[in-house]
């Protein structure tokens, strides 16, 4: 031990005790029973359809794109609906908190939530919804379109993308832990500095937190170089750059923001760890210290994190609004400048994330001027989507209107970032209400194309779509339940309230809170449709399926192969002719999916090692938080041996022989049919891969 | 007071904040930062008007547009289809042009209202101080002796402000004098603030007087302001510090000149002395429930000075588990109700 640790230790268990386990928290009993019920439920249903086989076959061990892109999206709507529910707990508690008289329940002097336990939950929204919600959620939709976008038969290097996503689970799953066992960073999901050095967080939560951002943090790097390399090495023949889809630019933008800036929290982290584990001062007040360096490095990273997330979001919306005007994207060139623009600049904007610190007028006025340039590449996007829409042929339907809500929240998140980039007006509002409900704007406008995406591509996938009155329902009850909670946010902003608050001592600001919890309210309505919509629409599937393309105005490259897309993806590699291929197809008769001849297709093969080094993962991470130092030894060494053993497989991958393919081909209907012969749990690809692995 | 007790009529309580919902809705009072009482305060909320008008001229543009277009072209009206007007440079250079003046306008208009507003030296201050005294020379024949150019601002009350976990320590270091969660300061008189922690970051805010500037262990700040208009305001901090966080309010009294004096003299009085043992004792994790204030006379020459040198040689106020782990009532911490 190379520090002093309040609290017990030892060799065995590390810092972990039965007391650890807040089993008299009745707000953490009921989140138990929730998580083993539901999770009884669900291995129950698997176990009795005997579905563990086609399970480990066809999803643990997959290396598909498409598959791992579903895996990271499924991942990420859990973890939203997690995120989700810590959102109602604050609301709820800031309602009941108000004034010294407010009641308490719980053991709480106010409200039903002690400071420490609001603490952990603003924190585990905060790093739920950032980077395990809505990273990979995105991160799944790039998954699962960019190679097809590409006209590419995989990732190009499909093994190094299931890990990215098993590495990502295993930092969610740390986080799932952290919830039964012993509790969770309160230091936000930023990491307070010093609050989040040993004497100001003697216990274990800072480490969760830690390990679980570093390890989801080394996944979200491989795969932001696994889609660099695809879209740089694997565009199929004719795809030049000026024929990319936008998604496409926006993805090989956010993915080289990515592998510059995770580097940089990994390091951040890392050194944060040598504090806490080691004695060191790189980050206290004191002993040489500099505190504010963590807060750079931070911020460094968290920076082009938020357009990280941003950029595809963009990039879904340059796709569906297109398709839904009949037209194509006005302005390709300048929205895949701008794309590259924003990347850009998102380097040179850190510091505007602390202007309070008392630097100079200078280092601030350059940095606020820093921050409004990037208003001028969004602006551009803001205006070539308006032009899009321009002289169209505008249809409504769900993927449009996500797509059109995260447009408006963008100008709303836009006027209100102009006001937060002015160092002068950040004084007023840095750490207030206002800025939650600005970064909020933001969120959400990447969270309604998110969700915009997912029902667009929610049929190229699968085959069959989503429940579309369900899905409006879905939509109206999220849009007002974003105007509900954020209107009054702003409010509250100019009225002077500060984040983070778990009592509120000014009455005054009741009414809006009560506001604010009308509006989650609206939330729970939309979760609940949500829900449902998925439900409905897989129970009846068979009702809406289709062969093709689903929107009949698609434009981009993805739409040419089958829906469901079969696991090879295009039976021979498209030579592309046009920026916007489907459409160019269409419109030139030479629509048919079906090729003249097939070929050969060299697939690689599935592989569990992912799967097994995230799960070592975790216990790697688990064993570091309680410091339990033979589980870390051992863990470790698994790692190490299970990358070495990979190393010596060599029968990596596989042929699918032109015969087969012919075969498989002759699945699928060519002109959109009502009914295709695949029928499966969760769609048609999967069947087909089931039915004709190699011998 | 007995907190436990309220339960019973908590029902004739809640029903008292009903009114507040109505009062909301037709008074901007309650709009803080719209009712600015300080120069700082003031030169910030103006320029946030100006940003906001610029910003909306563009904003609403874009939004009118994109609702015009949305609801022209719907599907079946059919009107005026032509899928291949997808580039043209005039637009080009509007969409581009637009945002790049926009940006270059406001960026002029930022750079100005940074030096306005900057905590170490505010020009805001300077200016408010010019135009007071411009117009006391306009009202008054003895301020028509004076030019009112080189007139020298009011003499600066200097305030050493003190964080811990979690209160707030203001020390007069002039006067030797210092007050825990209550900060009094003069009107129309130039306040300058040094700051500091003595554990973890805080952000000292008082929304209608001043905007936020981090408080740092082991490191200086500085805030400055002056007040226009006597009163009562609510200060507290802005950056989440831990479990008494949300109780880290402290009571800002802006009093008249004379006032002032009454106060200070009254201070020097006070029963407690301020040195380094009584300065642990305060720093000591503390949740002060009642936001209760307390008077310190013969405050130790350089604590401010001194605080800052001790976090930077390590020392530190740790925070005991049993409070973190803990989700029930906060335990190993005073509370002072």
């Amino acid at each position: 031990m190379f520090v002093h640790l309040q609290g017990p230790w030892n060799p065995l268990t590390g810092r972990l005790a039965w007391s650890d386990i807040p089993y008299r928290n009745a707000i953490v009993d009921g989140a138990f029973a929730f998580v083993v019920i539901g999770a009884l439920v669900i291995l129950t249903w698997i176990t009795r359809k005997r579905l563990w086989g086609y399970l480990w076959r066809e999803w643990i061990t997959t290396v598909d794109h498409k598959k791992i892109g579903v895996m990271y999206t499924l991942l990420g709507l859990v973890m939203l609906f997690r995120g989700f529910v810590d959102a109602v707990m604050m609301r709820t508690q800031q309602v009941l908190a108000v004034g010294p008289h407010s009641p308490g329940f719980l053991g709480a002097l106010h409200g039903y939530l002690t400071p420490y336990h609001f603490g952990q939950i603003y924190s585990a929204h905060g790093t739920l919804m950032i980077l395990f919600a809505i990273t990979p959620i995105l991160q799944g939709l790039m998954n699962a379109i960019v190679p097809l976008q590409v006209g590419a038969r995989d990732m190009a290097f499909p093994y190094l993308n299931a890990l990215g996503f098993w590495l990502t689970a295993a930092g969610a799953s740390l986080l799932m832990l952290a919830l039964f066992v012993g509790d969770f960073s309160h230091a936000g999901w930023i990491g307070l500095i010093p609050l989040t050095e040993l004497p100001y967080s003697p216990g274990v939560g800072v480490d969760y937190w830690m390990w679980a951002v570093q390890i989801g943090g080394v996944g979200t790097t491989l795969a932001s170089i696994n889609i660099i390399a695809t879209i740089v090495k694997m565009r199929a023949p004719g795809m030049t750059w000026g024929r990319l889809p936008i998604f496409s630019w926006t993805a090989l933008s956010t993915s080289v923001v990515g592998i510059s800036a995770f580097p940089v929290l990994a390091a951040a982290l890392a050194l944060l760890g040598l504090d806490r584990y080691f004695g060191t001062h790189f980050f206290t007040a004191g002993m040489g210290g500099n505190l504010m360096l963590y807060t750079n490095f931070f911020w460094i990273w968290g920076h082009p994190e938020v357009y990280f997330v941003v950029l595809p979001a963009f990039g879904i919306i340059s796709e569906v609004v297109p398709t839904f005007s009949e037209k194509p994207l006005f302005g390709y060139a300048t929205m895949a400048a701008a794309s590259v623009a924003i990347a850009g600049f998102s380097w040179m904007v850190w510091l505007h994330h602390f202007f309070t610190m008392g630097a100079g007028p200078g280092v601030n006025a350059f940095f606020g001027i820093a921050s409004m340039l990037v208003g001028i590449p969004t602006g551009v996007k803001v205006f070539n989507w308006t032009f899009t829409l321009y002289k169209g042929r505008i249809r409504f339907e769900s993927p449009m209107m996500w797509a059109v809500s995260a447009f408006a929240l963008l100008l709303v998140g836009g006027l209100t970032g102009m006001m937060l980039a002015f160092p002068a007006i950040d004084f007023t509002v840095h750490n207030s209400v206002f800025l939650v409900a600005h970064f909020h704007s933001m969120l959400l406008l990447i969270g309604f194309a998110a969700l915009g995406g997912i029902s667009y591509w929610f049929p190229k996938i699968f085959g069959f779509r989503l429940n579309e009155t369900l899905g409006r329902r879905a939509f109206a009850f999220f849009a007002g339940g974003t105007f509900m909670v954020f209107v009054p946010m702003y409010m509250l902003g100019f009225m002077g309230m500060t984040r983070r608050l778990d009592y509120i001592a000014h009455p005054q600001w009741l009414p809006l809170l009560i506001a604010e919890e009308v509006g989650i309210g609206l939330y729970v309505v939309s979760v609940y449709y949500v829900a449902k919509q998925f439900y409905v629409s897989i129970r009846d599937r068979a009702r809406s399926r289709f062969a093709g393309d689903v929107w009949g105005t698609s434009r981009s490259l993805e739409w040419l192969t089958y829906s469901p897309v079969p696991f090879y993806n295009y039976a021979v590699l498209p030579h592309v002719n046009s920026r916007d291929e489907w459409a160019w197809r269409r419109s030139h008769g030479v629509a048919s999916r079906r090729p003249d001849h097939y070929e050969d297709i060299h697939l690689p093969r599935n592989s569990a090692v992912p799967v097994i080094l995230g799960a070592l993962a975790t216990i790697l991470g688990f064993g570091l938080t309680w410091r339990i130092w033979w589980m870390t030894d051992a863990a470790f060494a698994g790692i190490v041996m299970a990358v070495i053993v990979r190393a010596f497989v060599r029968n990596t991958s596989w042929t699918l022989t032109a015969e087969e393919v012919e075969r498989l081909e002759q699945g699928f209907e060519d002109v959109p049919p009502t009914q295709t012969p695949a029928d499966h749990a969760l769609g048609g690809a999967v069947v087909l891969e089931t039915a004709d692995n190699p011998p | 007071m007995d907190r436990r007790g309220f339960s019973n009529r908590l029902g004739l309580r809640w029903a008292r904040l009903i009114p507040l919902l109505a009062l909301s809705g037709c008074s901007t009072r309650a709009f803080w930062l719209f009712h600015p009482r300080g120069a700082v305060a003031a030169a910030e909320f103006h320029v946030m008007l100006l940003d906001v008008g610029i910003m909306l001229a563009i904003v609403l543009t874009a939004g009118l547009m994109a609702l015009v277009f949305l609801y022209r072209y719907r599907k079946p009206r059919r009107q005026a289809y032509d899928p291949t007007f997808v580039k043209s440079n005039r637009i080009e250079v509007l969409v581009w042009g637009v945002p790049l003046l926009t940006v270059g306008v406001l960026a002029y208009f930022s750079y100005q209202a940074v030096f306005a507003t900057n905590p170490y030296h505010p020009k805001a201050i300077t200016r408010y101080e010019k135009t007071e005294a411009r117009k006391g020379m306009a009202v008054g024949p003895a301020g028509a002796l004076r030019p009112a150019i080189t007139v020298p601002g009011k003499k600066p009350v200097h305030v050493d402000v003190i964080t811990t976990d979690w209160q707030w320590l203001f020390i007069y270091p002039h006067r030797h004098i210092a007050s825990l969660n209550k900060l009094v300061v003069p009107v129309g008189t130039p306040v300058d603030f040094r700051l500091t922690s003595a554990t973890v970051v805080n952000d000292f805010f008082i929304p209608k007087l001043v905007g936020e500037i981090d408080v740092m262990p082991g490191m200086r700040t500085k805030q400055a302001m002056i007040v226009s208009k006597p009163g009562v305001y609510s200060g507290y901090s802005a950056d989440y510090s831990g479990g008494g966080f949300s109780w880290m309010e402290f009571v800002t009294k802006v009093v008249t000149a004379g006032q002032y004096r009454r106060w200070t003299h009254r201070m020097a009085h006070a029963r407690r002395s301020l040195t380094d043992t009584t300065f642990n004792r305060i720093a000591a994790p503390t949740i002060n429930l009642a936001h209760t204030p307390k008077a310190f006379a013969h405050v130790q020459p350089g604590l401010f000075r001194h605080v800052v040198q001790r976090v930077m040689q390590g020392k530190v106020y740790a925070t005991p588990t049993a409070m973190t782990e803990n989700m029930k009532k906060p335990r190993g911490v005073r509370v002072i109700h």
